[in-house]
């Protein structure tokens, strides 16, 4: 494994990052090591791929600083991230994905189950992860929820069991509720369903993500809310059920309802920026990229409520030793709040919210997870304005929006069928 | 000189439309990479600055620019030697027609013509099912051989076609061997196609991605990084990397232009006419 | 003695010297195709494949109805894209050939038409949304030419935006063989046509393009082999919004579907051989280089 080189040469953000950071890691490193112990992990190297989501080389940097070795980042698009976690085993030593790919990919055994017992702050994880309940009141959203595919029966597992067996396929890190994404400056009247993706008004100027695990989620929404049909369990479809969602969509395609479809994140932020596109479907931070460019976009929460999605951390079966040791340490500390609170102040949720809570201050504390009006400028982790005194979160409150979830990105038993159909589409 | 014809002045105007044609993105690539701060991949520009290319040399937030960038450059140098030496010997070959040369010929029109994605998936599923792990020096290096050696042999066998035989008769005839016949007399005359040799497998193998896709491993190269940041990064830092590589280029180039003007004034001061007979 | 005489045989010294090509090509090429077309036979789960020898992939395949329209759509963008190119190109490389008269300048200019290419391909396919689209400088500098009142919708994300695309990447392979070609016409050939009373038409009609032939094979060989092969550029610039063969496959690989992806690309690599081997007829290769 090569040694990941570090670039010298501050910047005024590391500068500024580095102030904060050791105030922080005073009170975070590691639990008494020792010294033989602290030797050996410096020359440790942890690869780890998956989503540009968190795959951040601010985390990095961060892991280096408190925890010694060293962690080398690979951010690939979804389905690269899906095709290396199934084929390619050697290739990395901690998976971040989320949890529909675990679900193709878990059968495969090139992850190995992670002992619960290990994990430090198990019990903060949230609700969602574990049981599948927020609180004790919530339904069970339709679609692969993170719990079910979430534990596995034992060490060497391949499969999937639906009780809190002690060992984990992922170790949740983040999530957040999606919904669709809208100019209001070039709609200028408030959007309140799924059903405006098709509407006529916007022909021309609508998109959707060409990633079909999220895409036929975000179209089974858009169906249900115009009346068209009523799914039992939008998350898996049968062979009928496809056909009358994609069919419903090629006719708008051809239409000409859509302008273009994206596949990754800067293209739906360059389409909805340059204003292609005035109504798609987005991700939280591709709404964020928007504003920090001085265009008004919102995260728009809709009467039918939101889609979801998680992720976390797993193992390479491949992995042992010395590298697991640090492989566990490095996803301890991930839960321990510093990488939390950074993900939480760029709009996600962290599966640890207790922890993160102790890295944000009050006002982003408050503005983030409460939903209340801001009381001074709101920053991303890396320095961009992302919102003024007086505004309010997209969607208000961490209960108001995950609780509104209805639906989670989903792998069906029909996928294969599925993803024909989708290229169907596509290629209309 | 006969004067210039009216046609010549038409077509220049339409060489110069195609010109700026080709050049469209570059411009706008350049146009934008002095993009304000606050700015975002499209116009409007928000401001002028020249921010971008200060935050090239920064660590980004996703993704590792020079890292990737310096593996493209080796992978391209590998190439690009490998693809010289291998189509020199392998234009020397063909100039004798050899038993199954034409299977071999045929072979290589093949893997000219073959789609990138092809050649790719094949040998992605050639290591993974042998056991072997992709990595960008070992199969991507052979994938990429596949796109610029037919490219070197192409031209290699226009020059040796065209290659005047008598040259080497007159070095036989004189007592050289057929060592000293090729590095006396062939090479400095095949010399100059040569040159365009290496600036095309480079070239080639420098901006290859359909190949390199899934043949890398788990290090990327340059063009892979960068549609794997476009999948997260929405900054003009790629048009600043753009308008950057494109200046490099021009340098490359500056510097190989004023190479060939020295060799040939050396050349002219010497009294030789080497290179002049292809 | 006995290696003496061996390597005397031109035949072995002929395949020594070709043996590193020919073990690249051995190992890269022919034993990827031998592998795709095992594994299209192959069946396949979420994420492994599992040897097999069925016709399931293949039936698929040609039982879709997506298939035919998207190999149809493959050769309406190569057809297209060749009918340009071949137009521009074949003028540049006259203008270049036989316009320009120092090998130097040539040189230049050619060189000149090469640097677009030497930055990233991506980011370039990036740049065409601030070129072509509703608020790029396309549209705005026609409309403050007063051409249009508003923005042109087709000009990105369009058929119209694909094609633009392939001419804009693959003009240069239709220049460069036939220039080459048009450099060997002897001129004479062209004088004596002059003499002979032809005016410039006669003498582009009667004398140079039959000579040039050669080489607009082989550029249209290469321009139809990259566009028939291509899937980023297509996706890109049509908004995803249309297909070819190459997309399907590459959706197919993306998704872990390896065998069917396999068979797609057997399908279109006999496509484009058969193509190739048609064009072939028309020009022998070996003697025209």
């Amino acid at each position: 494994m090569t040694k990941f080189t570090s670039r010298t040469g501050l910047s005024r953000r590391t500068l500024l990052k580095g102030a904060a950071s050791t105030a922080i890691a005073a009170g975070s490193t590691t639990l008494g090591a020792p010294m033989l112990w602290a030797q050996n992990i410096k020359d440790v190297t942890i690869r780890q791929f998956g989503t540009g989501v968190s795959n951040l080389n601010d985390v990095a940097n961060k892991v280096k600083e408190d925890l010694g070795f060293t962690l080398e980042m690979t951010a690939l698009d979804t389905d690269s991230v899906t095709q290396r976690a199934a084929t390619q085993p050697n290739s990395f030593d901690i998976a971040d994905i989320e949890y529909f790919i675990c679900k193709k990919v878990w059968a495969a055994g090139n992850m190995q189950a992670m002992d619960t017992s290990k994990i430090a702050n198990y019990d903060k994880i949230a609700g969602t992860f574990r049981s599948g309940l927020l609180t004790p009141e919530s339904t069970i959203a339709q679609g692969t929820a993170p719990h079910t595919v979430g534990f596995t029966s034992g060490p060497n597992g391949t499969d999937f069991v639906q009780e809190e067996s002690g060992w984990m396929t992922l170790i949740p890190t983040i999530y957040n509720a999606d919904t669709l994404g809208i100019r209001p400056d070039l709609i200028g009247r408030p959007i309140k369903n799924w059903s405006e993706l098709l509407n006529p008004e916007f022909k021309g100027k609508a998109s959707i993500l060409d990633i079909s695990s999220i895409g036929i989620m975000d179209m089974a929404m858009v169906v249900e809310s115009m009346g068209e049909y009523t799914y039992p369990d939008k998350g898996n479809m049968t062979k009928e059920e496809i056909d009358l969602t994609l069919g419903i969509f090629t006719e708008a395609k051809k239409n000409g309802q859509f302008r273009a479809f994206w596949k990754s994140f800067d293209e739906s932020v360059n389409l909805m920026a340059s204003g292609e596109v005035v109504i798609q479907s987005m991700w939280s931070p591709a709404i964020t990229a928007v504003k920090s460019q001085g265009i008004p976009c919102v995260y728009q929460p809709l009467e039918e409520g939101y889609r979801s999605w998680g992720g976390g951390l797993g193992i390479s079966a491949a992995l042992s030793g010395i590298e697991l040791d640090a492989a566990y340490e490095y996803i301890n500390w991930y839960l321990s709040g510093w990488v939390g609170g950074y993900l939480m102040r760029q709009g996600y949720y962290s599966a640890v919210p207790e922890t993160s809570k102790e890295f944000m201050s009050a006002d982003e504390w408050g503005f983030w997870y409460e939903g209340k009006a801001a009381e001074g400028d709101i920053l991303s982790p890396t320095g961009d304005k992302l919102a003024g005194a007086g505004e309010v979160r997209d969607g208000g409150a961490f209960l108001d929006r995950m609780g509104s979830v209805v639906c989670w990105n989903s792998v069906m038993d029909e996928n294969q069928y599925m993803v024909r159909k989708w290229n169907e589409f596509i290629a209309a | 000189m006969e004067p210039r014809s009216k046609s010549f002045y038409v077509l220049s105007a339409f060489f110069a439309l195609f010109v700026l044609f080709l050049y469209g993105p570059t411009l706008t690539i350049g146009v934008l990479s002095f993009q304000g701060e606050g700015g975002g991949l499209t116009f409007p520009m928000r401001g002028v600055s020249m921010y971008w290319f200060y935050d090239l040399f920064e660590q980004q937030a996703v993704g590792d620019i020079w890292g990737s960038f310096r593996r493209s450059i080796v992978l391209g140098f590998m190439v690009m030697v490998t693809t010289v030496v291998v189509s020199v010997i392998g234009g020397l070959a063909f100039r004798k027609k050899f038993a199954g040369s034409r299977i071999l010929f045929y072979l290589i029109i093949t893997a000219l013509v073959i789609p990138s994605i092809l050649v790719s998936l094949g040998v992605g599923l050639l290591f993974s099912q042998s056991g072997l792990d992709v990595h960008w020096s070992t199969s991507g290096f052979g994938a990429q051989l596949t796109w610029t050696l037919p490219f070197g042999l192409l031209i290699m066998f226009a020059v040796f076609n065209r290659f005047d035989k008598s040259y080497e008769e007159a070095a036989r005839d004189l007592g050289a061997s057929p060592w000293q016949t090729i590095r006396h007399v062939v090479l400095p005359i095949i010399a100059p196609s040569l040159i365009g040799v290496a600036l095309f497998g480079f070239t080639l193998s420098y901006d290859e991605f359909a190949r390199t896709l899934l043949t890398a491993g788990s290090y990327n190269t340059l063009p892979l990084e960068i549609y794997g940041m476009t999948t997260n990064v929405t900054s003009p830092v790629l048009y600043a990397l753009g308008t950057l590589t494109t200046l490099f280029s021009l340098l490359i180039i500056g510097v190989f232009l004023a190479l060939a003007l020295l060799s040939n004034r050396r050349k002219a001061r010497a009294g030789s006419d080497a290179g002049k007979a292809v | 003695m006995f290696m003496k005489k061996l390597l005397e045989n031109h035949n072995v010294t002929g395949w020594l010297m070709v043996s590193p090509l020919a073990a690249v090509l051995l190992i890269f090429l022919v034993m990827p195709i031998v592998l795709i077309v095992i594994v299209s036979f192959w069946r396949a789960t979420e994420f492994s494949i599992i040897p097999a020898f069925e016709w399931d992939n293949y039936a698929f395949l040609f039982g879709s109805p997506v298939t035919y329209t998207v190999f149809f759509n493959t050769f309406k963008y190569a057809f297209i894209t060749w009918a340009f190119t071949l137009v521009i190109g074949f003028t540049v490389a006259y203008y270049l050939a036989f316009h320009i008269r120092s090998l130097t300048w040539q040189i230049a200019l050619f060189l000149l038409c090469t640097i677009p290419f030497w930055t990233s391909n991506i980011i370039r396919m990036i740049s065409w949304i601030p070129f072509l689209g509703r608020n790029g400088i396309a549209n705005s500098t026609l409309m403050s030419w007063g051409v249009i009142d508003e923005p042109v919708e087709w000009l990105l994300f369009s058929d119209f935006a694909v094609i633009v695309a392939f001419v804009h990447l693959y003009t240069l392979f239709m220049v460069v063989p036939i220039f080459n070609t048009m450099m060997r016409i002897d001129k004479s050939l062209i004088e004596a046509a002059r003499d002979a009373g032809a005016n410039g038409a006669q003498i582009l009609w009667n004398v140079i393009i039959p000579l040039t032939k050669p080489g607009i094979m082989i550029g249209t060989i290469f321009v139809v082999t990259l566009v028939m092969g291509d899937f980023i550029t297509v996706r890109f610039m049509s908004g995803s919004q249309s297909a070819n063969v190459g997309r399907l496959i590459s959706n197919d690989i993306a998704l872990l579907q390896y065998p069917s992806a396999s068979a797609t690309a057997i399908v279109l690599l006999t496509t484009v051989l058969i193509t190739i081997g048609i064009l072939l007829r028309f020009v022998d290769i070996r003697k025209e280089l």
